[in-house]
């Protein structure tokens, strides 16, 4: 029990600290709550946890900022919680350095996926990278940069390589516009979402079943998009 | 032009009327010197008022009395024995050359005289006009602004002012001029208070130095500024009775609201209360299917219940203005594609037809607003056009604009309610009979005004269209050519 993943909630009502505690501890998390910025940010200096769950709108600061202060020590990651409707500060979260958000309401089964994948995603920041990336039928090599749909080889041009080989490596995490767009067509181009938009749409057609349903490359509305590979 | 050039050309065109009264006398003298035998001497006189006359009603008083006295002479050396000497022998001729001169002047006084008073009478009727003109102008002129605008601009109209300054204070104070530039560096030739029966409301500044302003001129600038003392208070009364419109209006439009609101929170939180105590009863079997359906049904209904809440903040915030798109260059068979996939669980008993070609051009539209649009019209129509029916959902380019019409085969809406179904709270059915906020259309309209864009509903054959268009351009340009990008791995 006590090396089961540490779990910080940052959330001024007490409702939802009490819905995320029992559920988490439940699923043999070990769980720590704070009601204030001030007290999560000593908490986490404190208990080191694995993962903080954060709340935007607390009373005594705003989340961006918790979230930029935690980042001037740590990696561990960070899953931002909001209410609909406030994408700027998702974004301005995303971009200092947290690794997901759920908008509020969420159901219990999207926070545990996304905590699962946090967690995932940080003991392999710790360990060697995944090379072969597999969602449904779709295999993407990153070490021999190929990608395959079944048995089939897919082509695709550098760009839409680097711009999914992006996204697969990432897999299961939000990476917004901006991010996207400096990763792979580099920070002067950062403003340019119609390119994502038209090259998204060439790679769902090349990978995707259905290209208006996207099962692989999701769409985060207004926040940037998100690659679902197999657990 | 200035002060001493004005001057001396009035100066100038008044020599020039003395001038002509001396020409025209010299002539005739002339005319009656040639025919000074035929002539009777009385006649001759007689002859001579005529051009007295003339010189009188043209040039005024003036030259004519000058003329007068001349004539006198000039008759007297010509034309009265004996001649080229101001003598006179005959007691006759003094007594018509007396006669003769005071009828010249007492003539040239009397036309003088009328056509003073007649000048009057045009001055008294052109202030009469333009005094009618203005408050023509300002009757029913329910915005101060508008007031100040017009009575500045008659007021340089009138005055042939250089510039002209309205100001009024009051709680919203502004100014108004014209021309549209900075004021004269020095102070104003005439400042008219702008005179209400509840006190000083500003005043009209005159910037005129030439002619000087007469007290004709005053005394009718200050009949404007009342004139305009009374249309800015018409003004500001309209508006305050307007403000309480508005105020009543949003009082009943918040009990509308809070009666909505309460009605359609309060069935899905009903579901999830039962549903909730239920399964905490015991009475339910853990294994017995009606678990899992009591659990679905709190998970729908708090899905609902968030959609309203939705809702219900997007309407506040289209109604307070915060309502701004973040544009960004879509595709739209992505976002309608993303809608239909996400209402697909809604959709199972109707057909949806979808007809948006990939070949559209990107459109700078807010992702997440147009999502909106699609999902409410999309449910409007699943909500009212009865199963196994088809909706359509078809754009097109048309004008250099993005036309966008869903259609379903439901009930047609009466012409006269097809405008107001994008009204808050409108329904044209009862409330009772369907589930929603009545607020998805006046959303949907909202957003896509926001867009600088325009919607509307219209019966189609078979069923009811929503149509809405946008532009194609943001800011005026196109989306930016991706940069070429050929080679493959």
């Amino acid at each position: 029990m006590s090396n089961a993943p540490h779990i910080l909630v940052i959330d001024d009502e007490p409702q939802i600290l009490r819905a995320i505690r029992t559920i988490l501890t439940e699923k043999q998390f070990r769980v720590t709550t704070a009601s204030r910025g001030e007290e999560g940010l000593t908490l986490a200096a404190a208990n080191e946890p694995d993962l903080v769950i954060l709340d935007l709108g607390l009373p005594d600061m705003d989340g961006v900022e918790v979230c930029a202060r935690l980042r001037e020590w740590t990696q561990i990651p960070i899953i931002i919680l909001s209410v609909r409707d406030s994408e700027r500060e998702k974004v301005a979260a995303l971009d200092k350095g947290a690794d997901d958000y759920l908008t509020k309401p969420f159901g219990i089964e999207e926070l545990l996926a996304r905590v699962r994948v946090a967690l995932r995603h940080s003991s392999r920041m710790q360990g060697t990278p995944s090379k072969v990336v597999n969602a449904g039928q779709i295999t993407i090599d990153l070490a021999w940069h190929i990608v395959k749909r079944g048995n089939e080889e897919v082509k695709l041009t550098g760009r839409e390589y680097r711009l999914l080989a992006y996204l697969a490596s990432n897999h299961g995490r939000v990476l917004t516009h901006q991010s996207i767009l400096a990763h792979v067509w580099g920070p002067e181009d950062a403003d340019h979402t119609e390119y994502l938009r038209v090259y998204m749409r060439q790679l769902r057609k090349k990978l995707e079943i259905d290209p208006e349903r996207p099962q692989y490359i999701l769409t985060e509305p207004g926040i940037g998009y998100r690659f679902i590979a197999d657990e | 032009m200035n002060f001493a050039n004005m001057r001396n050309s009035s100066f100038i065109s008044r020599l020039w009327q003395y001038l002509l009264a001396f020409l025209l006398i010299a002539s005739i003298t002339v005319l009656f010197f040639v025919l000074r035998d035929v002539l009777d001497t009385t006649l001759i006189a007689l002859l001579y008022l005529i051009p007295l006359g003339i010189i009188t009603a043209y040039w005024g008083l003036g030259p004519g009395i000058t003329s007068a006295l001349i004539t006198f002479l000039t008759f007297n050396y010509f034309f009265i024995e004996p001649y080229y000497t101001f003598t006179v022998h005959r007691a006759a001729d003094v007594v018509v050359l007396v006669v003769f001169l005071i009828v010249a002047v007492v003539i040239s006084q009397l036309v003088a005289r009328a056509q003073a008073g007649l000048a009057m009478a045009m001055a008294r009727e052109r202030e009469a006009t333009q005094l009618y003109e203005l408050s023509t102008a300002l009757t029913g002129l329910h915005d101060d602004h508008a007031v100040a605008q017009i009575l500045a601009r008659q007021v340089r109209a009138v005055s042939q002012g250089e510039y002209v300054e309205f100001n009024v204070i009051g709680t919203q104070p502004f100014a108004f001029h014209l021309p549209e530039t900075n004021p004269p560096a020095r102070a104003p030739e005439l400042i008219v208070p702008i005179q209400a029966a509840r006190g000083i409301l500003g005043e009209i500044q005159l910037w005129r130095t030439a002619p000087t302003i007469s007290s004709g001129e005053k005394r009718l600038l200050q009949t404007f500024a009342s004139q305009g003392a009374l249309a800015l208070e018409r003004a500001w009364l309209a508006q305050a009775e307007s403000r309480a419109k508005v105020l009543e209006e949003s009082d009943r439009l918040k009990s509308a609201i809070l009666s909505s609101v309460s009605h359609e929170l309060r069935t899905p939180l009903s579901t999830i209360k039962a549903a909730a105590s239920s399964l905490r009863s015991r009475e339910v079997g853990w294994d017995s299917p009606a678990r899992s359906e009591l659990i679905a049904a709190i998970d729908d209904e708090a899905d609902h219940l968030n959609m309203l809440v939705g809702n219900l903040l997007d309407m506040s915030r289209i109604e307070s203005g915060a309502l701004k798109p973040k544009r960004e260059w879509n595709i739209l068979p992505e976002i309608v594609g993303s809608v239909l996939g996400r209402m697909k669980h809604l959709a199972e008993e109707h057909q949806i037809e979808v007809d948006v070609p990939e070949s559209l051009p990107l459109i700078p539209v807010d992702y997440i607003q147009m999502e909106q649009v699609f999902t409410n019209l999309v449910s409007n129509s699943l909500k009212y056009a009865p199963a196994k029916t088809v909706i359509r959902i078809r754009a097109r380019v048309e004008n250099e604009m993005i036309h966008v019409q869903v259609s379903n085969q439901g009930p047609q809406v009466p012409r006269e309610h097809l405008e107001r179904i994008f009204d808050k709270f409108y329904r044209v059915t009862s409330a009772d009979r369907v589930t929603g906020t009545g607020l998805g259309l006046s959303i949907c309209k909202g957003i896509i005004e926001a867009h600088g864009g325009r919607i509307w509903a219209e019966n189609v054959s078979d069923g009811l269209a929503f149509n809405f268009i946008l532009p194609l351009t943001w800011n005026g340009t196109m989306p930016t050519q991706l940069p070429m990008d050929v080679e493959t791995e």
